[in-house]
């Protein structure tokens, strides 16, 4: 019997009980060769999905270094991944999510480095997902949360096949889903997320500089508006006379609160974002003209917020966009309204204890099991050669203590002594 | 969280930067105050503290390790019995709301003199004892992870002394014994409550991981708070003159103020402000002691006792028509901790004196 299939090249024989097994190949697409006399039935792939063109990626784009981004199937995705790892260690574990859609989804790692209690972990996690339908990997990406309510991100998704494969060098776990762009990183630690794939690419000095740039703008941009508002309502004592001068002249004729006018002016840029980023390209630069000149000099021109005002939103506004990773930056614009309101409540006083909010939440959230702070507090002292500097290149051969990767020589990282 | 099931979770760093951290509150500030009755000779009083408070780490680890998984409350139980060691619990109990109330209405003063001029201090209270329980609730570990990171971010405080190194004169440290056996003990006796916050250990002993070396980190974590505050008041001592000492309240705050860039001024604002991680990491580890007494003492561990500690703190601080009884009694409260820091040698005594069987040996 089966020398029918090897006559047909694409063909795979089916029981005949298995009816399920028909039924799906049907709905993939495939179609159904059935031999009365022998009662054998073959399913013949007669159909190929249209898939995109592997294209440079337009969201996480960078100057130097591979330009070639995901793409929305899976097979491509899976194919680039393992033309940069001609390894037989890398492993690929399939599932199907989702009772309504049936997508696919591919756990990948690296047998030898791998961590295998975060291995089990995901796939765990992977078998126990209830949720009807997936349309996109993010969704899946917050159903693997393990702090669902906060507001940052605890996996890292990404579009570039580059990150994917130094996360899984790392001995981290890379999940790839069918119909998705993205795939997602787990786990993944606060620090990381503002590390872009061009800081390895570049000199280690010009690598540095950015990162920092990258990290501490996170910091600047949820504390600038709100210590206008701070300093001005609470503790004008603290600006030198001629500062202060010239911030009151600038707001002499402003008839609201500095926390009114922060606000106003916050959600102006607010609007401005959201109602550009869905305009075609060339409607978006009149946008953009629009909210930048127009609303901008009108604004102080009609007296409802100061000249300083302005530069310090719109320096804290493109600060929020310096993070690599969307979601974060998004939610540097999030925990900068918690600061403003702070502020506004208990002055500088109100935003230390934001601050220390902010920083307990993040010392209490975990990514996989791990914690989300490593390596701000290292797990490993190596951990420090990639951080805020980053080391030349000949020092980057050691293991991020994140990932707690197999190692035979070392003893596992969490134990003393 | 993920070290729930776990007993042991403190690792070494842990340990170090709890002990330096809660150490470290709002007595720092006005310590060159305190001490002014030793004048200018002052200025080593600390390290004196330090040794003082190193000696008395020994009994306190010691007793730990011949109980390594018993709180201090739990060795209460097993040395004196069931009702005479819940006794004690609830005394230390009452103590700790104290010591709590007394830290943060300190604070809060401090805050309403400086940076919250002339406004209510419910509000600050509430939104403080608030984010204490919120740091209490992942257990001693995110306290410890808390005192890290409070660490590191006031570390850039100590830039703040740069001028009054500038303005001091260095002359002032000497004469070293320029001073009486009874200016000595008044200021030991006003000064030593700002190393109060180590004694604690007894409390989150069981739960360090490297117990035998804890004594080690113990003692560095301990010495890195010293020179923090032998510093503080090495620069106040440079800085002021001996009427000043005496006079001003809060020399430490002073020192910030006269800071000035050139487009910041009145730094002590910011000073007193960065200074909550501190107060939180003192509060949130004497907060976490209390909820450990209550537990003991009804025998049963629930995150409310959490709350319930918190109101009596409230109360405490914002009950009317008792400032009088409040100043004496935050003041007082600090008597029993000296007693606290000797009690352990007692412990180690009935401990040695007690028949073997009721050891908690493993």
């Amino acid at each position: 019997m089966q020398s029918k299939a090897n006559v047909l090249q694409t063909a795979e024989v089916i029981e005949a009980s298995d009816l399920a097994n028909i039924i799906s190949s049907v709905t993939e697409g495939n179609t159904i060769l059935y031999f009365h006399i022998e009662d054998l039935y073959l399913s013949i792939k007669t159909f190929s999905a249209p898939t995109a063109a592997i294209a440079e990626t337009d969201t996480e784009s960078s100057v130097i270094g591979p330009q070639n981004a995901l793409t929305e199937s899976l097979e491509t995705n899976l194919s680039l991944l393992k033309r940069r790892i001609q390894n037989p260690n890398l492993k690929i574990k399939n599932f199907v999510v989702g009772p309504e859609t049936n997508t696919k989804v591919s756990v990948l790692y690296m047998e030898n480095i791998v961590n295998e209690e975060n291995l089990d972990i995901v796939i765990k996690k992977i078998e126990k997902i209830d949720h009807p339908g997936f349309n996109d990997i993010s969704i899946l990406q917050q159903l693997l949360d393990e702090h669902p309510f906060s507001p940052f991100p605890q996996y890292h998704e990404t579009v570039r096949p580059d990150i994917a494969v130094s996360g899984l060098l790392d001995g981290r776990i890379v999940v790839a889903m069918e119909n998705s762009n993205g795939i997602i990183i787990c786990p993944i630690s606060f620090f990381e997320l503002f590390i872009s794939p061009e800081d390895y690419y570049n000199r280690w000095t010009t690598a540095s500089l950015l990162r920092s740039l990258r990290f501490f703008g996170f910091f600047l941009t949820i504390i600038l508006t709100p210590t206008y508002i701070s300093v001005l309502t609470y503790h004008p004592e603290m600006l030198p006379f001629d500062v202060l001068l010239n911030l009151q002249e600038s707001r002499g004729k402003v008839p609201f609160s500095p926390f009114m006018e922060v606000l106003f002016m916050e959600l102006v840029i607010e609007i401005l974002r959201e109602a550009g980023s869905r305009m075609p390209t060339k409607i978006g630069q009149t946008i953009g003209i629009v909210g930048g000149i127009v609303i901008g000099t009108a604004a102080v021109e009609a007296s409802l917020v100061s000249n300083t005002l302005i530069v310090i939103v719109a320096v804290s506004a493109l600060l929020s966009f310096l993070p690599p990773n969307f979601i974060m930056s998004n939610t540097s614009r999030f925990v900068r309204y918690f600061f403003i309101f702070s502020a506004g409540l208990f002055g500088l006083y109100g935003q230390m204890l934001a601050f220390a909010w902010l920083f307990h939440h993040l010392l209490s959230l975990t990514s996989l099991n791990t914690p989300y702070m490593t390596p701000l507090i290292p797990r490993k002292w190596t951990d420090l050669f990639d951080s805020v500097v980053r080391m030349p290149t000949k020092f980057l051969k050691y293991k991020p203590g994140i990932a707690r990767a197999q190692t035979k020589k070392r003893p596992p990282v969490d134990k003393e002594e | 969280m993920m070290d729930d099931n776990k007993l042991k979770v403190l690792n070494r760093y842990h340990v170090v930067f709890l002990i330096q951290n809660v150490i470290i509150g709002t007595t720092v500030l006005s310590l060159p105050h305190r001490l002014s009755s030793m004048g200018y000779s002052q200025w080593w009083m600390p390290l004196l503290f330090g040794v003082v408070a190193n000696l008395l780490l020994i009994p306190m680890i010691w007793l730990g390790l011949k109980y390594r998984n018993d709180t201090l409350f739990v060795i209460h139980e097993k040395l004196f019995g069931k009702w005479a060691g819940k006794t004690i619990n609830a005394i230390l109990l009452i103590y700790f709301i104290v010591v709590l109330s007394a830290v943060s209405s300190s604070f809060l003063q401090l805050i309403q003199v400086v940076a919250l001029v002339d406004r209510e201090i419910t509000a600050p209270l509430i939104i403080l004892l608030l984010m204490t329980i919120y740091i209490v609730h992942g257990g001693i570990k995110s306290i410890a992870r808390f005192c890290i990171m409070s660490f590191f971010m006031t570390l850039g405080l100590l830039y703040f002394l740069n001028w009054g190194i500038a303005d001091g004169d260095i002359r002032h440290t000497m004469p070293i014994f320029n001073f009486t056996a009874k200016q000595f003990f008044t200021a030991s006796k006003k000064g030593l409550m700002a190393i109060g916050g180590f004694e604690l250990i007894s409390f989150y002993f069981p739960y360090i991981i490297n117990q035998k070396k804890a004594l080690k980190h113990a003692s560095f974590g301990l010495w890195l708070s010293i020179l923090f505050i032998f510093f503080f008041t090495f620069v106040s001592v440079m800085f002021f003159s001996e009427w000043q000492l005496k006079n001003v309240l809060y020399p430490v705050l002073n020192l910030f103020k006269e800071g000035q860039l050139s487009y910041l001024e009145r730094l002590d604002v910011l000073g007193i402000t960065m200074w909550v991680f501190l107060i939180l990491s003192t509060t949130a580890a004497y907060l976490w002691a209390a909820k450990k007494g209550i537990d003991s003492i009804r025998s049963s561990p629930k995150k409310t006792h959490l709350y319930f500690v918190a109101v009596f703190v409230f109360i405490l601080v914002k009950f009317p028509y008792m400032e009088a009884f409040q100043r004496i009694l935050f003041e007082r409260v600090f008597y029993l901790m000296y007693a606290l820091f000797l009690w352990p040698i007692l412990l180690c005594l009935i401990h040695m004196i007690k028949p073997k069987k009721n050891e908690g040996l493993e």
